[in-house]
């Protein structure tokens, strides 16, 4: 049967048709392949086999997707038979591309069980207000109209009593579900509310590739792991946290790529690599150094990439440890124009498309969020080098425009004399536990395979120090040549972070634009407000200091200003609490802070369960979203199955009524106006209702999503009834351009059409000269140990879960029986037999921020001197004290609070101090205390 | 007396690539809420995915015999105990979350002492054998074999169990079955369960209402590691045919035991190479053929020459026919319609 066919069938729906299908034998025999048994072949216990083919039937099939913060985007059928829903399956109905595996099917052991939170124990049901104390789980049922009015009032009690940014909306990930996310922001742009950031605070913002590319990030499309012919899976284990995706992998092995896992533990995915690396925890950068080494002392450099792609030809004063600017040897030059030496001229020249030169128009209004700067209008070869040939080696003398001479270097030859000097694969060797012959092996693989490609992962995405691990991997990229082409690159998968067509939903969220909007930087927020301890001056860095600078300077935003508390917070789609490093410290601290907690939600988390009002989310699977990824180049959809059940309501609908509640209550109030200061402009409350509908052009969910669609290049021209038919091909991308059936790799604009990188120095930057990055010795990617703050003997590992999506299904009953009921903590062998500790026993694992007791997994995966827990079960699961987060600090990177230098700036999402609990170190002993049953 | 079985005019049969399953569970779960989500269904996994080496599910699956014998009787086997499948977790988080009972929601059955279940389908994730960092483990799937002399079949006293004529998929007639268990027994797979709810034998059905309509199994359907392949193997331009009889890469699982069954591994090749003390790397791979060779047969070192000569000509960019079928790059290609 052609998929036509039998989609027209099923579109029929109704009892006619289901009737041909499931009634009966002769409907079956016309339908079935297989040609008609013979008589005497028959078997004569058909009867009762009705039975399965009754379950196997449905009266309605949807589209349905998970709205989760999960980067598979996986499209999906959902089954409704009798006004039930019954089951989801993969929809398998993706487009192909050229010569790579299909995306098909597409999803995972979570998603095909996302019916259990529609109908499972966890829903909530009703608008619930807090009874007994928080967390504690005892609520009263009330009407929308009373807990809409409760927060109304409270937040202009708060307008009144306090300011309007003392109220704060998280919601992350837009990606997923950007009508939702957009409704929330929406409302808060229109009140003066403040919102999160979340990219970076969730460690999933790979700073190092911002650093060095000027991006917030862009990766390949996973089909394009098929085209690489080397891949090294750098901290990154697909086959557990990029399911969907993983079959890439394991097919590009069969089709003759050459697989390397690099990774402390013999992870799922590494059980198919052709080589497994594991070096000590923490150490990734100095193997990345070490593989460098190799390639500059064996010239297997491509050196005419570098010359033309990176800042490595650019000269660097030895005084002073800056780049030579044009304003070093020009009266009145830009401080934003940099040299390189021309071989053939023997003089430095200015290169082309650094920061302080604009294309021809001047600069464009529009500038992209994603992007340190809008480059995309210079013209095409603007990079290119033409006749000059800049020098990578020597020592030269510039003239100051006083007179002076200095000696000046390319940055090339300071960084290879450093890692000739201090990366040789024996001192890398004793650095990282790797064998000299492995790393050498290993750079000459990677240097003389070509396409080869990075895929990197939570495992070197978590650490203090890992945006110079990203810089190094860039460097690699760089130095051989693979950066901006299919199966070459370096792809970070962690966090779902790519909303593709970011214009529409940022139009939908910030009418009155971007920059009339209060953000704040979570990390920030969250270490501030919750006073967070880091021990970070036992290792001699004082986070203050440079987090008082970077604040005064306004290089990075905290809201509320000026010492104020934030009083009311209103969460959704985000399980905030249970997500948050120093967990100890937002609850004692934070949180009582807080005149009012409002969680939205489909299921009583963790944060729902610490909140004070709980409204009721529609299901994923009740209601109208687009979902993109950066994992997949095709926006595809959810749509309602059913109606949301009991009192839930799509959080588009919920904000609506809210603005409403609002104006009434404001009105009845008389704050119908109020001045805001900061932007210097009077929201009208009076008509909040119109302005979050745009006056009824937004009132429903299909039309903000076609909104997004029809605002954003890449879905202009897309319609929901067209991906309804079957998800769509996004029309235009970040970095390069789409093609017809090729996988996306990003960068192209810069390395194919030669546009200047979105960089200070307009090239891949692996030279900072910022005073910060100088004083923490960073000025180049070189290796920086773990931060061993915490005085304790085991590292703490919180990967992802296979079982869950962060927060989300880790309460599921099928996958709790798919583990062992609970949350555990792995352990080496060794380490276990140390303390006395047996399987399953109940272990204490302590620091100086918090505890936590768990159950124990003894794992011989697991390297000595470290032990593993899949972060952030939910503070209600077993465990009998505390979670992952307990034990986790809030670190910030002074390098990640710079926001005064080109590229370098506060852009939600794009820019700003992260996540880095891996440094983390704990002691666990047996836990003696009383068992609860 | 062996009962009589009519050779099916077609014989569904599947190929998993154990090079391929990520051990991911999505066929687990796809299975379980199309055909097994019903009270009482709670221990019964006709799809499962295990850690090998491992103690499999129901616990210690493979040392409980059944099958057949060298004459050609079927063997009675050891009946798993309920502790061998585990008592199925429970969670009240009604309680805790909506009704304020205070704690933590312990799963149930509660724990006693320090531990905590017996077992569970997927209890040893990952654990497998050896010491880091030579330790090795690889994915198993497993489901009912729909074998062409299936023990359960013979070893039914009430006629309950039949091989479909049309098919091949081996069922029990819910409306025959007298709940004797002999077929639990027989079974060298434990892959016959019993529901002591319906009081019936209870077993994978070869997603029949699916395969009847052209449509492929649901495991298969929705394997995201694009690790299984089914099909007729009367079927010439089927992957199953090509992959058992053609590249004669799919080996059965425990073939000794005699049911001829019709779902076929290709044993994993892929994997990196045992190190010694100073990290360097040696030539012997880390899961040893031996272990392999207890799972899959003689067979597999045959096999894995095919296997590594085979990617050997894509290593070299020359093509191969094998490694395009492994590959399989449209699911069609792979298995019946995939799609619903």
């Amino acid at each position: 049967m052609s998929k036509t066919n039998r989609r027209d069938l099923l579109r029929l729906g109704g009892a006619a048709y289901l009737g041909t299908l499931f009634s009966g034998p002769f409907a079956l025999k016309a339908l079935a392949q297989a040609p008609a048994a013979s008589p005497q072949m028959q078997h004569d216990y058909a009867g009762w086999e009705q039975l399965y083919r009754d379950k196997w039937s449905w009266d309605t099939k949807t589209r349905g997707a998970h709205l989760i913060n999960c980067t598979g985007a996986c499209p999906h059928w959902v089954y409704t038979k009798n006004g039930i829903v019954v089951r989801e399956e993969a929809s398998k109905d993706m487009p192909s591309l050229t010569g790579v595996p299909e995306y098909n099917p597409r999803g995972c052991n979570k998603g095909a069980c996302g019916t259990d939170y529609l109908y499972g124990p966890h829903r909530v049901k009703y608008p619930l207000i807090r009874t007994g104390a928080r967390g504690e789980g005892k609520w009263r049922r009330a009407s929308w109209d009373e807990a809409l009015g409760i927060i109304a009032d409270k937040m202009l009690d708060t307008i009144r009593d306090h300011a309007v940014d003392c109220i704060s909306v998280y919601t992350p990930v837009p990606a997923v579900a950007p009508v939702s996310f957009s409704a929330g922001h929406r409302f808060a742009h229109l009140i003066g509310a403040h919102t999160h950031t979340f990219f970076d605070w969730y460690g999933d913002h790979p700073t190092g590739q911002t650093q060095t590319c000027g991006v917030q990030g862009d990766t390949a499309e996973a089909a394009d792991w098929f085209n690489a012919k080397l891949i090294l899976l750098w901290g990154s284990s697909p086959a557990v946290t990029r399911i969907p995706d993983a079959h890439f992998i394991n097919e590009a092995a069969l089709n003759g790529s050459k697989i390397v896992s690099i990774a402390p533990d013999y992870n799922a995915t590494t059980i198919k690599a052709d080589t497994w690396i594991h070096p000590k925890p923490g150490t990734d950068t100095a193997l990345a150094l070490g593989m460098a080494h190799v390639l500059i002392r064996d010239k297997l450099v491509d050196v005419a990439n570098v010359k033309e792609q990176t800042d490595l030809p650019y000269l660097v004063r030895t005084d002073t440890k800056k780049f030579l600017r044009e304003a070093d040897l020009v009266q009145g030059g830009s401080a934003a124009k940099f040299y390189v030496w021309d071989v053939k001229t023997k003089k430095p020249v200015l290169a082309k498309g650094c920061w302080g030169e604009e294309p021809p128009g001047g600069r464009p209004a529009a500038q992209p969020a994603y992007l340190g700067r809008n480059t995309l209008t210079f013209p095409d070869g603007t990079i290119a080098l033409g006749d000059l040939d800049p020098a990578l080696d020597g020592s030269f003398k510039a003239t100051l425009k006083d007179g002076k001479s200095v000696d000046v270097k390319p940055v090339y030859a300071l960084y290879a004399e450093r890692i000739l000097r201090d990366y040789t694969p024996k001192k890398v060797s004793e650095i990282t536990g790797v064998a000299e012959k492995a790393i050498v092996d290993l750079a000459k693989a990677y240097g003389t395979t070509k396409p080869a490609m990075i895929i990197s992962g939570g495992g070197t995405n978590h650490w203090y120090w890992s945006d110079i691990e990203i810089r190094a991997f860039h460097l690699l990229s760089s130095l051989t040549g693979n950066e901006g082409r299919n199966g070459g690159g370096v792809n970070h998968y962690i966090g779902q972070w790519k909303p593709v067509a970011v214009p529409g939903v940022l139009a939908l969220s910030f009418p009155q634009g971007a920059a009339r909007h209060r953000f704040t930087q979570t990390t920030i927020w969250t270490y501030v407000h919750a006073d967070a301890y880091d021990a970070m001056e036992t290792v001699g860095i004082d986070t203050r200091k440079y987090l008082r600078a970077s604040l005064d300077q306004r290089m990075m935003p905290l809201y509320p200003r000026e010492g104020r508390d934030p009083k009311v917070f209103i969460v959704y789609r985000g399980n905030f609490l249970n997500q948050a490093k120093g967990q100890k410290y937002v609850l004692q601290n934070l949180w009582p802070k807080l005149d009012l907690i409002v969680n939205l939600n489909l299921r009583m988390d963790s944060t729902a369960l610490y909140s004070d009002i709980v409204l009721p989310a529609a299901h994923w699977y009740e209601k109208l979203d687009l979902q993109m990824t950066e994992e997949h180049t095709f926006v595809h959809m959810t749509e309602p199955a059913i109606p949301p059940m009991f009192e839930s309501k799509h959080d588009w609908d919920v904000f609506a009524l809210l603005a409403k509640k609002m104006q009434d209550r404001a009105i009845e109030r008389g704050m119908s106006r109020v001045f805001d200061e900061q932007f210097n402009v009077s929201r009208d409350f009076s008509t909040l209702y119109a302005q979050q509908t745009d006056n009824g052009k937004l009132e429903s969910a299909a039309q903000a999503a076609q909104f997004i669609l029809d605002n954003a290049p890449a879905t202009k021209g897309i319609t929901l009834d067209m991906i309804r038919e079957r998800p769509q091909r996004f029309k235009a991308n970040w970095t390069s351009p789409i093609r017809e059936g090729v996988p996306y790799t990003p960068f192209q604009f810069y390395t194919e059409s030669k546009k200047p990188w979105p960089t200070l120095t307009g090239r891949q930057q692996f030279y900072i000269d910022h005073d910060w990055f100088i004083e923490m010795g960073v000025e180049l990617p070189v290796y920086k140990a773990p931060v061993d703050a915490d005085n304790f003997p085991l590292r703490f590992n919180t990967p992802h879960s296979r079982h869950a999506i962060h927060s989300t299904f880790k309460d599921n009953v099928l996958m709790l029986r798919l583990q062992r009921g609970g949350p555990l903590l792995e352990m080496p062998p060794g380490e276990a037999k140390a303390r006395g500790l047996r399987d399953n026993d109940w272990a204490e694992v302590w620091n100086e921020h918090g505890r936590m007791i768990c159950r124990v997994k003894i794992h011989n995966r697991e390297p000595e001197g470290r032990v593993t827990m899949c972060h952030t079960p939910e503070l209600y699961m077993d465990l009998i004290e505390g979670s992952t987060q307990s034990v986790c600090p809030i670190r910030i990177n002074p390098t990640s609070l710079v926001g005064n230098y080109g590229h370098l700036l506060f852009r939600p999402n794009y820019y700003g101090p992260g996540g880095t609990q891996r440094d983390a170190r704990v002691q666990v002993r047996r836990y003696t205390g009383v068992i609860p049953s | 007396m062996a009962k009589q079985i009519t050779k099916p005019q077609k014989q569904l049969s599947f190929v998993v690539d154990l090079n391929k399953c990520i051990g991911c569970q999505t066929c687990t779960v796809a299975c379980k809420k199309l055909w097994t989500n019903q009270r009482g269904e709670e221990p019964i996994y006709w799809r499962n995915v295990e850690t090998r080496p491992g103690k499999g599910y129901p616990r210690n699956w493979e040392n409980e015999g059944g099958g057949f014998n060298a004459a050609g009787e079927v063997q009675r086997g050891r009946m798993p105990t309920a502790g061998d499948y585990g008592v199925p977790f429970e969670f009240d988080y009604e309680a805790r979350l909506f009704e304020g009972v205070p704690g933590r929601v312990r799963p149930r059955p509660a724990a006693s002492g320090s531990g905590f279940a017996s077992w569970a389908p997927n209890f040893d994730e990952d654990q497998g054998e050896g010491a880091y960092p030579n330790n090795y483990y690889f994915y198993l799937p497993r489901h009912c074999n729909h074998c062409s002399k299936p023990a359960c079949l013979e070893a039914c006293p009430n006629d309950a169990i039949y091989k479909r004529a049309t098919d091949g998929v081996v069922l029990v007639d819910q409306t025959k079955c007298k709940a004797a268990r002999n077929c639990v027994q027989a079974c060298p797979y434990d892959k016959t369960y019993f529901n002591t709810a319906t009081q019936k034998a209870s077993k994978c059905i070869g997603c029949y209402p699916r395969i009847e309509k052209g449509v492929a199994t649901a495991c298969v359907a929705q394997c995201v590691g694009r690790a299984m392949h089914v099909g007729f193997m009367e079927d010439t331009a089927s992957s199953v045919h090509k992959l058992v009889k053609v590249w004669k890469v799919g080996l059965p699982l425990y073939g000794e035991r005699g049911t001829e069954p019709n779902m076929f591994y290709i044993p994993p090749v892929l994997g990196p190479a045992i190190e010694d003390a100073q990290g360097n790397l040696r030539t012997d791979k880390k899961i040893p053929l031996e272990y392999l060779v207890k799972l899959f047969g003689n067979d597999v070192p045959r096999v894995m020459k095919v296997l590594n000569d085979e990617r050997g000509k894509r290593l070299m960019s020359q093509p191969s026919e094998l490694m395009d079928i492994m590959i399989g790059r449209r699911s069609a290609d792979m298995m019946l319609n995939p799609l619903t």
